[in-house]
């Protein structure tokens, strides 16, 4: 055991550090345009793509790096690379599973975010359940004509390519039917419509597909093969936020000692009152567990470890911890918690979406990381079945099947 | 960055496990529930011999001059198999010893302590709960042979089969600490016992028992960052045993829910005992990364080493109440019966939880660190 930072790692994050406090915006990104600029410049610094081979384009560096990296934009509330999703999970699905000519086309554009891109795969009634999806994309020889409707689509309307999935078998079980194939948003068949969040913003959008076009030759893996590759997709969650998202909890919890400072109850500040203490004594013991929890789970990373179905404990772990955070937060709070604008009580925080709010936009935004990227239910099913070994449980679509 | 065990602690670990495995069974444990002692010599010797007890202490006095983590990894096996002995509060006496101890006082105790010849104690609560060493009310008062001291200290472990008490008192100078004989006039010694048969406590009342001068450890009145550097080491060795007693009952209920058959399938594959085993899970891994954290912090003087034992005890007296809770609710009525191993485990987390600084003490010394 030893969890000090190499010197290789303390030298890459103070060039980082400076870096970033000579280049990060000093005024909120207004226009697509900026935050493509943003995002060219993070790219170029070698920041963006950071895992990525150098052959497409990416950096090749250590999941560590990575990791310092986004602990370091976290710190100084540097606004994120734009292609989030593309870079993260889209363009590795396309180096593992891609054709050369698929490579060329899109990993450099989606590298410099000159295409943006989006995931198509939930839809209003294949959530948990996926291999349920219903759009379907009929071959039509070159091209597959696709209909249906997805939702949960981030970045959607400035989306110009997405990696859908879709039915081209019908006949089989749900799993074995479903291909994976590119889809342009940039179409007439592709209408995309913002959904309102609870926190009053719209990150994500319904997409509807009405004979809209994929070509063949965008098709990833072969035919009938998307459910297999949209598994694979799970694997490359390779903790590169796990620093970052701690040191937002931090800085959140900076604001919320500040706030019990100035807010006071019965003539004394709450930062007094020993109820309240107790709480954020949890919060921070709990907040302090999420970080070592994150060396260990970048240790095994750096030893070349993958984490594999291990990666739901992390999941599951710092998606519950954030719900219990912000809802103790809240509490201590009163009705000041309700407020969704910054005061000068305390400034603003950075969401678990990297949308700033005040600890009520935190709050509510909470809600969302234990229902996306597969649900704290299904995060406990994967846990219980591939970490313990307990026995699948008995599903009336297994039986059918 | 290296948050794995080395191939050396991962041998300590397996052969920890495998000597418990078979010299601490549950069976052995149960047989000493009944044992005025409580605990059992031959183990003790056994466990000496395979330089448990040094583990930490320097060479010269016997010991492998090893860190907190290899300690931890010891006890978390310690705490998994429930073992009943003055293991920890020996072990953690001879720190004191050896951080304040002059050189007569650690060739008397140490090289003991670390063949097996000698167990000590370490008396931190004072009579009124506080784990504060501040707050201590023993006073020791000067005396023409040296020092008396008078008060009382309450929840001593395994003071009854110790060869020497570590009594922290109030000197005129300020916190103290005294090595003193078990067998002295004036300090009278009753037995508390908890749920956990396994858990031995002591109460202690003192009324002017006779302190020899060479029995001050350290300099009179400075004793007080020492008593609180000995809480938090005591917090994360019971940390780590409270994560074994853990583990162990989390093997047992998913052990459990593979084998165990209701409405003509194994209760595993229903959700609802699928999902408290994961969170179970949840818990334990956490526990480890906050013990062994904790653990690290201290062999390398890191910064918040502070901060990191208060957290590991905080988190993981909480995990360990639920996951030992949680593992009866999986077994269901065969885990509330006495003859079912559960609650020795279940028992043990809880004697635990409010030693060297409870959930809530923990927490405030949290918040004083991070709320600045």
């Amino acid at each position: 055991m030893d969890l000090n930072y190499s010197p290789e790692d303390r030298e890459f994050r103070a060039t980082t550090r400076r870096w970033l406090e000579a280049n990060v915006p000093t005024q909120d990104l207004k226009t697509l345009d900026e935050r493509k600029g943003w995002h060219r410049k993070l790219y170029e610094a070698g920041y963006v793509g950071m895992l990525w081979p150098k052959e497409y384009g990416g950096w090749g560096a250590t999941p560590m790096q990575q990791a310092i990296v986004q602990d370091e934009m976290a710190r100084v509330s540097a606004p994120p690379a734009i292609n989030g999703l593309g870079i993260g999970f889209i363009g590795p699905t396309i180096i593992v599973h891609g054709t050369e000519a698929q490579k060329q086309r899109y990993l450099k554009k989606m590298l410099t975010a000159e295409e943006i891109w989006c995931q198509l795969y939930s839809e209003p009634n294949a959530g948990s359940d996926l291999a349920s999806l219903k759009t379907r994309a009929e071959d039509q020889g070159d091209h597959f004509v696709v209909n249906g409707q997805k939702i949960w689509t981030s970045s959607g309307p400035i989306s110009d390519w997405g990696i859908l999935l879709a039915r081209t078998d019908v006949k089989v079980a749900k799993h074995k039917g479903i291909s994976c194939v590119l889809l342009s948003m940039r179409q007439p068949g592709v209408e995309v419509r913002p959904l309102k969040q609870i926190t009053g913003s719209s990150l994500f959008s319904e997409v509807f597909m009405t004979n809209a076009r994929a070509d063949k030759s965008d098709l990833i893996g072969d035919i009938n093969q998307g459910w297999a590759i949209a598994q694979t997709t799970l694997g490359f969650e390779r903790g590169g936020n796990a620093l970052g998202r701690v040191t937002r909890y931090v800085t959140a919890f900076n604001q919320l000692v500040k706030a019990t400072k100035e807010l006071k109850r019965g003539g004394r500040p709450l930062i007094e009152d020993p109820s309240v203490r107790a709480r954020m004594g949890r919060i921070y013991a709990d907040l302090e567990v999420q970080r070592y929890a994150a060396l260990r789970v970048l240790s095994a990373l750096q030893k070349g470890d993958t984490p594999g179905a291990a990666s739901s404990i992390t999941k599951l772990s710092y998606t519950e911890f954030e719900k219990r955070y912000y809802e103790l937060a809240l509490e201590i709070l009163g009705p000041f918690g309700q407020l969704m604008v910054a005061r000068e009580e305390f400034e603003e925080v950075d969401t678990s979406s990297g949308e700033p709010g005040t600890f009520a936009t935190a709050f509510l935004w909470s809600r969302a990381g234990t229902i996306y990227s597969g649900s704290s239910e299904i995060q406990k099913n994967i846990i219980g079945e591939r970490v313990l070994g307990l026995p699948k449980e008995v599903r009336a679509d297994r039986l059918k099947a | 960055m290296d948050f794995s065990f080395s191939s050396d602690q991962q041998l300590l670990k397996n052969s920890a496990r495998a000597f418990l495995d078979e010299h601490c069974k549950p069976a052995t444990v149960r047989l000493l529930w009944d044992d005025p002692r409580g605990e059992s010599d031959t183990m003790w010797k056994e466990m000496a011999q395979l330089g448990w007890h040094g583990l930490a202490l320097p060479e010269a006095y016997g010991g492998s001059g090893l860190g907190m983590v290899e300690s931890a990894i010891l006890l978390e096996e310690l705490g998994r198999a429930s073992y009943p002995g003055p293991y920890w509060p020996t072990v953690l006496a001879a720190a004191a010893v050896e951080a304040a101890g002059n050189d007569a006082q650690k060739k008397r105790w140490l090289s003991a302590i670390a063949t097996g010849d000698a167990r000590a104690t370490l008396a931190l609560l004072d009579a009124d709960l506080d784990w504060d060493p501040a707050a201590m009310t023993t006073r020791a008062e000067k005396s023409a042979k040296g020092w008396t001291l008078s008060g009382t200290k309450r929840f001593v472990p395994w003071a009854h089969v110790a060869n020497v008490l570590l009594i922290p008192a109030r000197a005129p100078e300020g916190p103290s600490l005294f090595l003193v004989d078990p067998a002295a006039a004036g300090l009278k010694l009753s037995p508390v016992q908890g749920m956990d048969l396994a858990t031995r406590w002591v109460h202690l009342d003192m009324d002017k028992v006779p302190v020899a001068p060479e029995a001050l450890l350290g300099t009179p009145g400075q004793a007080a960052p020492l008593l609180s550097s000995l809480v938090r080491r005591g917090a994360i060795g019971a940390a780590a045993e409270m994560l074994g007693a853990a583990r162990r009952c989390l093997d047992m209920a998913v052990g459990y829910a593979k084998v165990r058959e209701q409405f003509g399938q194994p209760i595993g594959s229903f959700q609802a005992i699928r999902h408290k085993c994961s969170e179970m899970l949840l818990e334990v891994e956490n526990s480890h990364s906050a013990v062994y954290y904790a653990a690290w912090a201290l062999d390398a003087k890191a910064e918040d080493h502070e901060l990191a034992a208060s957290v590991a005890k905080a988190y993981v007296g909480d995990a360990s109440r639920k996951v030992c809770g949680e593992a009866i609710q999986v077994h269901g009525g065969i885990g509330f019966t006495w003859e079912y191993d559960l609650h020795i485990y279940f028992k043990r987390a809880k004697a635990l939880e409010s030693m060297y600084g409870d959930v809530d003490y923990h927490r405030e010394q949290i918040v004083r660190r991070a709320a600045r």
